[in-house]
């Protein structure tokens, strides 16, 4: 569950420490921020394309973390690299967000994904692979909890800090996420790959 | 070989650092003898795999990446603005509607803010960093604000020395044809029958704005005096119109201006572009406002040409001067007429 290694950032991004752009964000410094931008804005934004399952958030999602981060960065705990904590501050946002649309999100829930997979006409989506269609039928909690751990390689400890649930509750949704991607993938695979 | 195992569960238990110590390495010992849980281990793993692979592929194309970068930094800066502008600051630069586009030759390039802090948290700063020596004829006066020292000279002569390292304020001459800002610098400025008649720059550089012409920016060594002829009009800005001297860089307000642009001498973009970014972080906007425009004259071609077009704006929005926000609005609309910032521009052109 390591952390993958990013995206080339441009040179000046690359001058500094993350701890180092923390501070300078803290103390305001639009430069930190293009800095951060630079270096994270791949991952979040992959990052929250496949939590949420629609492209057209994406955008305000990821504008909404990096301020955030930047409003918050007096208290980044100055870890090496702020991927992990940026990822948190946009599963909070994710948490929010999916509150306030909670009865929306029902009702794409209620389709597994599947519906509106299907239903939608972006060939990037049809384009998708197994594991990303499977991905799309689990509930947005078990999703974001699982690609936190597998994907961002976020420990449980800071999966539930960052998503304000016990950490027992991070384990199981690791474990039914995990149940379900895998019968998901195995029905797929059972019926000749696509539903 | 067994298909099952009753420990199959702590496959996941162990992946989860939900086991730890003791119960730890037992259940790794069993691992390693154990097929049914050596397999769910590996099909944990290989979805884990397929998952972080599959995410690999969709990558957003560069220029919905920059597009979103601009917005972003204007929405922070957006959150600044509210702080950086002092009610009477801007009261006072409304007044002083008529001072044109600014311009700037980074003279002495700002150093990693880091760096300047460090030096500033080293060295206890003195009593005066601002000094000013007056000839017995000159008639000024002096006034501090938040954040900004200001000099206003009717006539006479001034020399002025400002210690950049000890003072986080901006100084700016207020003379009776224009103004003059300081980028951390001795200088000597004398006036007139109501026109500026001399600047010259002994260390570091300046920022001169006269109504009715381009800014100019002077560096070390350089002078300036009043062209023979009356200031030229701001639509024949693209002539280099006062005299400046040796190197002194006059910037295009307009984009016409490429014959401007072509005799300014080459520099590091990405320096320039640290430099004016330094000023607007630091809070100095008249001259981030400046370094923009200079880098937008030294590498017009520069893929963060359009950005510094921008930030410009956004540094002349948070001086409150709406005068030269519109003028660097209408400029960047005719530098970039699809640009990213296109809506943001035109509106701030009225």
């Amino acid at each position: 569950m390591s952390s993958r290694i990013n995206r080339p950032a441009p040179v000046e991004a690359l001058e500094l420490s993350d701890p180092e752009l923390m501070r300078q964000l803290a103390t305001g410094q639009l430069g930190a921020l293009g800095a951060l931008y630079d270096r994270y804005q791949a991952p979040l934004r992959r990052f929250l394309a496949r939590a949420t399952q629609d492209a057209h958030d994406v955008d305000d999602l990821a504008h909404a973390t990096f301020l955030s981060a930047a409003r918050c960065a007096a208290r980044y705990d100055g870890r090496a690299s702020c991927r992990p904590w940026l990822i948190g501050i946009a599963a909070q946002l994710l948490r929010r967000r999916r509150r306030a649309s909670s009865r929306f999100v029902a009702v794409l829930a209620a389709f597994k994904g599947t519906l509106l997979l299907e239903a939608d006409p972006r060939p990037a989506l049809q384009a998708r692979s197994d594991v990303e269609k499977a991905l799309g039928g689990l509930s947005e909690p078990k999703r974001i909890t699982l690609l936190m751990a597998e994907v961002e390689g976020l420990s449980c400890e800071e999966i539930s800090q960052a998503l304000a649930i016990p950490i027992g509750t991070v384990w199981t949704r690791l474990h039914a996420a995990r149940r379900e991607l895998r019968q998901a993938l195995a029905a797929r695979h059972a019926g000749g790959g696509e539903p | 070989m067994s298909t099952t195992c009753p420990r199959l569960f702590e496959v996941e238990a162990l992946r989860d650092g939900r086991l730890t110590g003791a119960e730890r390495s037992r259940f790794e010992s069993h691992l390693s003898v154990c097929g049914a849980c050596a397999r769910e281990a590996q099909a944990l793993r290989a979805l884990a795999d397929e998952l972080r692979s599959a995410g690999d592929s969709a990558d957003s194309d560069e220029l919905h990446v920059r597009r979103e970068r601009t917005r972003l930094l204007a929405a922070f800066d957006e959150g600044l603005v509210p702080s950086a502008r002092a009610p009477r600051l801007r009261s006072w630069l409304g007044a002083v509607a008529a001072v044109l586009v600014l311009g700037a030759l980074v003279a002495a390039f700002v150093r990693w803010p880091v760096r300047s802090a460090a030096r500033a948290a080293l060295s206890p700063a003195p009593p005066e960093p601002i000094t000013v020596r007056a000839d017995s004829s000159a008639r000024w006066s002096r006034q501090s604000e938040a954040g900004l020292e200001r000099v206003v000279l009717d006539s006479g002569a001034l020399s002025i020395r400002v210690d950049h390292a000890t003072s986080q304020r901006r100084l700016l001459v207020v003379l009776p044809d224009g103004e003059l800002e300081d980028i951390g610098t001795t200088f000597s400025v004398s006036a007139a029958a109501g026109h500026t008649t001399r600047v010259t720059v002994q260390d570091g550089s300046v920022v001169l704005r006269l109504r009715g012409s381009p800014p100019i920016a002077l560096g070390a060594g350089d002078a300036w005096s009043p062209p023979p002829l009356p200031a030229v009009a701001p639509s024949a800005v693209a002539m280099p119109s006062p005299a400046a001297s040796s190197a002194a860089l006059v910037l295009p307000a307009a984009p016409s201006a490429k014959h401007a642009v072509a005799a300014v001498t080459e520099g590091d973009p990405s320096a320039d572009f640290r430099a004016a970014m330094a000023s607007l972080d630091s809070g100095d906007n008249a001259t981030a406002a400046a370094r923009f425009a200079a880098f937008l004259a030294r590498h017009p071609q520069n893929a963060r040409a359009e950005d510094a077009a921008y930030l410009r704006i956004l540094a002349f929005e948070r001086t409150g001067n709406s005068a030269a926000t519109q003028r660097a609005a209408r400029d960047y609309l005719a530098r970039y007429p699809h640009g990213f910032r296109h809506a943001e521009a035109e509106a701030l052109t009225r």
